[in-house]
């Protein structure tokens, strides 16, 4: 089939009242034809059923992660209640000012503090 | 369609077979359909290695959701709507690698292979046909593949892009102008 006759069939097979069905025919027999490698289904099945191993494996990663994560979480809610009990008890209280430790200076000892007068 | 139609409920058995952990039955689905979705994958994104690979996805897609087929539609449908949207994501995929990292034209974003043929007739044909394909917007490549390798009717291709029927004879013409633009120009 000449260049000029390829292209014509490409533009008539979306002509929406064309017989689609011949054209990949027509196509095939002048050699367009798409396939895989001769062991593709080989490829498939291999991949299918090792990567099943990989795919429990990613499964258990993520219970552990999971788990680890809920760990962490709580052991760090258990630090910060400490701290807020400590702060509490040593300060009288849970303002800002005794989070940052200032309770117990004065707005002009900071700035003695700052400008070195 | 190009492909041999089979036997429902043959290919039900074969899905309640490869349901139950059956390599061999699977891999009858695998030889059926394989050439069917080459012609999807390959058209849309030449023929090159990472096509195969996008193949091979498709096999482990359907492998992974055939308890989802209730054997409503054809069992070849269901595995092209799975290598279409497949092969669409890919093609995003690119999109968003090459606008960020390259400044190569939409169709220098595929590598292909032109296969040898016996005349040279032939190749350029084969030649003409891959490049026209990927020089075309995907959603209009995806008509063509649809229509041109796979021989679907507008119908069987609506039903597949999940598209209203209307949607397909509107970008069957837009398509059929923009082909004819590239052609003119090979």
């Amino acid at each position: 089939m000449k260049a000029s006759e390829i292209k014509n069939l490409m533009i008539s097979s979306l002509n929406d009242d064309a017989d689609a069905i011949e054209v990949p025919g027509r196509l095939e027999k002048e050699g367009i034809s798409y396939n895989f490698s001769h062991n593709f289904s080989d490829k498939v099945l291999n991949k299918l059923f090792s990567a099943g191993l990989i795919l429990k494996r990613e499964v258990e990663f993520v219970k552990y992660m999971n788990f680890a994560f809920y760990r962490i979480a709580l052991t760090g809610v258990a630090a910060i209640a400490v701290l807020l009990i400590s702060i509490f008890i040593i300060e009288g209280s849970l303002s800002l000012n005794s989070f940052l430790g200032l309770s117990d200076n004065y707005d002009e000892s900071i700035v003695c503090l700052l400008t070195g007068n | 369609m190009i492909n041999k139609s089979y036997n429902v409920t043959e290919e039900k058995e074969l899905v309640k077979a490869s349901l139950s952990g059956d390599k061999k039955a699977f891999g009858e689905i695998v030889n059926r359909y394989q050439k069917m979705v080459a012609r999807t994958v390959k058209g849309m994104l030449g023929d090159s290695v990472f096509a195969e690979d996008i193949g091979q996805e498709v096999f482990i897609n359907l492998y992974y959701s055939l308890s989802g087929f209730r054997g409503e539609s054809k069992l070849s449908t269901y595995i092209q709507k799975i290598a279409v949207n497949l092969t669409l994501n890919e093609i995003k995929r690119r999109k968003r690698f090459f606008s960020m990292f390259s400044h190569k034209a939409n169709n220098e974003m595929y590598e292909f292979e032109i296969a040898d043929h016996d005349t040279e007739e032939r190749k350029e044909a084969s030649e003409i046909v891959t490049k026209a394909l990927l020089a075309m917007d995907s959603k209009f490549r995806i008509i063509l593949t649809m229509r041109m390798l796979q021989g679907y009717s507008t119908k069987e291709t609506a039903e597949i892009l999940e598209v209203p029927i209307g949607t397909v004879l509107s970008r069957l013409s837009r398509a059929q102008e923009q082909l004819r633009n590239i052609l003119i120009k090979m």
